[in-house]
């Protein structure tokens, strides 16, 4: 085995621990462009709160609908505030899509966009917040496209991976 | 990423903090059964949750874990002499039981009573499979004792080691249910480890780096899955259970024995890795436990007669470029559990988690850190017990299993996941 010996200033451990700690200055862009859609009516109102909080460059929509085949074009998109958007738009330069489920009604928007997103190499992440009466298709559509699911989020889930994210 | 306070939060462990009083309503291991040998044997130190305390086993086989200072005037009392029925301060002579109680001053008069009034800080401390577990929280809220399968097996079907990692418990928990960095950093070992090699899984592993995953809540934490393609549109699912504060379970791989860890804070920039592998129906072989006791799978190799590694921040690592160049090793580093604390060591003792990029695929972590955020805050504002003190909770099992692909791995391996005394893993 070939060890060489270190100088000590390239060892792995640092001379005292604040030299450990010591971590170059610099503010952090944010991460990445991140869109929330909510896939359904209370899903649409935790994205509302959501919303509130500052984030860097994080848009919150709704998605009321797949018309169609599920083309980019056949998506009902709204904006927070309910203004209309068009998905094409708003995947263009987005990196991260999170959706938000929590019951059955959103399961068919839930895989179109998630392979829509798929298609344009975008990675989802699929947060399901059921009551008692399960989002059990909700889930199932999630899953072939979302590189994180979370069956059994709540509320915060959604904040905290946004902050993680530095969305 | 996470601010500053909450990174202090889940790192500080210490008295009075929130998370060291979560830390303190659980029985976790405190050392070994091998470090207190025999009845009457000399004592250990130990330093747990930043309390300094001794450990020792006295005449009649009783265990005791006290504070480490005499009563006196502050000696050690690692210097003590373990004498009939307690341990004597070298300097003055005081002598103490198992649970910190003063039993003799010698400069006071034979019939004195001052020796009853002087206790020191004391834990129970008892043996449990090979570990001796303590609970350090309010006497009146002990919980029952732990219940893990690891500890409870006959004693020829397991096997625990531990090894000191100078770095803050959380980098090494966070390891422990990372699953996305197996196939990169460990990629040498899924080929050539003994306790690892010849799984069918292990193909999959290695076929598919991108793992998709799962992040489900379960009673005493978190069940993570980590899902691969298999063959005729199938999935290989590995998943992960993790029981608050600080137990993982690494899924199995084929026949081998069935791994995982305990991640115990020594103080707020050292760790005690506890790994340990066994086999819930057989013995583990001669060939087997030899490979253990030689650090093969996550076991590590240490300095003997010490807790230490071999290879270390002070050498390196013994990093090997050769081998790092061949893809013997990933990251040049011989040994899973060395491939991990060397990386988790070199983060810093305490990492700035203000400073991190984490991705989707972290959300294992993401979830963890909330959990333990959450618990520890209820517990300090509205008393709740936290997940993970029902010995219930123990009961988990990692599952390593190929499943359709429409079915949900939280429902179609709910019963591998529980523990079924004496029957075998769900290992592919
Ligand atoms: S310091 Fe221990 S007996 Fe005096
Ligand atoms: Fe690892």
């Amino acid at each position: 085995m070939a060890v060489e010996t270190s100088l000590l200033s390239s060892c792995a451990r640092a001379a005292t621990a604040a030299e450990a700690r010591f971590r170059i200055d610099r503010p952090i862009r944010p991460a990445r462009a991140a869109r929330i859609i909510a896939l359904d009516e209370r899903a649409a109102g935790i994205a509302r709160r959501a919303a509130a909080v500052e984030w860097a460059s994080a848009q919150f929509l709704v998605c009321e609908g797949v018309a169609g085949g599920g083309a980019i074009g056949d998506f009902l998109l709204r904006g927070i505030e309910g203004e209309p958007v068009v998905l094409e738009q708003t995947l263009a330069g987005a990196d991260v899509v999170v959706m938000l489920a929590t019951d059955d009604r959103g399961a068919g928007c839930a895989y179109a966009l998630g392979k829509a997103c798929w298609e344009r190499g975008i990675m989802t992440a699929g947060l399901v917040l059921s009551d008692e009466s399960g989002a059990d298709q909700a889930v199932a559509a999630l899953r072939p496209h979302a590189r994180v699911l979370l069956p059994t989020a709540d509320e915060t889930d959604l904040t905290e991976l946004l902050a993680a994210l530095r969305a | 990423m996470l601010r500053q306070e909450i990174n202090e939060l889940l790192t500080q462990t210490g008295p009075r903090t929130p998370m060291g009083e979560l830390f303190r309503q659980y029985w976790m291991p405190a050392c070994l059964a091998e470090e207190l040998p025999e009845d009457g044997c000399p004592p250990i130190r130990l330093k747990l949750l930043s309390e300094r305390l001794v450990a020792f086993r006295d005449s009649k086989g009783q265990y005791g874990l006290i504070d480490e200072f005499c009563a006196h005037r502050g000696v050690s009392l690692w210097f003590g002499r373990n004498e009939e029925g307690g341990l004597r301060c070298p300097y003055h002579g005081w002598k103490y039981d198992t649970t910190g109680q003063c039993l003799d001053v010698p400069s006071e008069a034979d019939n004195s009573s001052f020796a009853e009034n002087v206790k020191l800080t004391s834990y129970p401390l008892v043996k449990i499979g090979d570990v001796l577990w303590t609970y350090m929280g309010d006497p009146a809220t002990q919980p029952p004792l732990p219940e893990f399968e690891f500890a409870q097996v006959a004693p020829e079907q397991t096997y625990t080691s531990k090894r000191w990692q100078q770095s803050n418990w959380m980098q090494a928990f966070e390891g422990g249910i990372d699953s996305s960095h197996v196939t990169f950093l460990h990629s040498g070992g899924l080929k050539t480890d003994p306790l690892f090699k010849g799984a069918k899984g292990n193909e999959y592993n290695l076929n598919d780096t991108k793992p998709f995953f799962e992040v489900a809540d379960s009673e005493g934490g978190l069940f993570v899955g980590a899902r691969r393609n298999a063959e005729d549109g199938k999935y290989y699912w590995r998943i992960t259970p993790w029981v608050m504060p600080c137990f993982t379970m690494v899924p199995p791989r084929g026949d081998h024995p069935i791994h995982g860890h305990f991640w115990i804070p020594i103080d707020d920039e050292n760790c005690w890795a506890y790994s340990f592998d066994y086999h819930p129906v057989r013995a583990l072989t001669p060939e087997e436990r030899q490979a253990m006791i030689d650090g093969h799978g996550v076991h590590s190799e240490n300095i003997p007669g010490t807790y230490r590694p071999t290879a270390n921040m002070d050498n390196d690592y013994l990093m090997d470029r050769e081998a790092q160049q061949r893809g013997e090793y990933y990251s040049g580093v011989k040994g899973i559990a060395i491939q991990d604390s060397s990386l988790q060591e070199s983060m810093g003792p305490i990492v700035d988690r203000t400073k991190e990029r984490l991705v989707p695929a972290d959300s294992g972590i993401i979830k963890a850190r909330q959990k333990l955020r959450k618990a520890a805050l209820a517990l300090r504002d509205q008393g709740v017990t936290p997940p993970g003190v029902d010995p219930a909770h123990h009961r988990v099992r990692s599952a390593a299993v190929v499943l359709p692909q429409a079915e949900s791995f939280l429902d179609a391996a709910r019963d591998d996941v529980r523990v079924h005394p004496g029957m075998p893993v769900a290992s592919v």
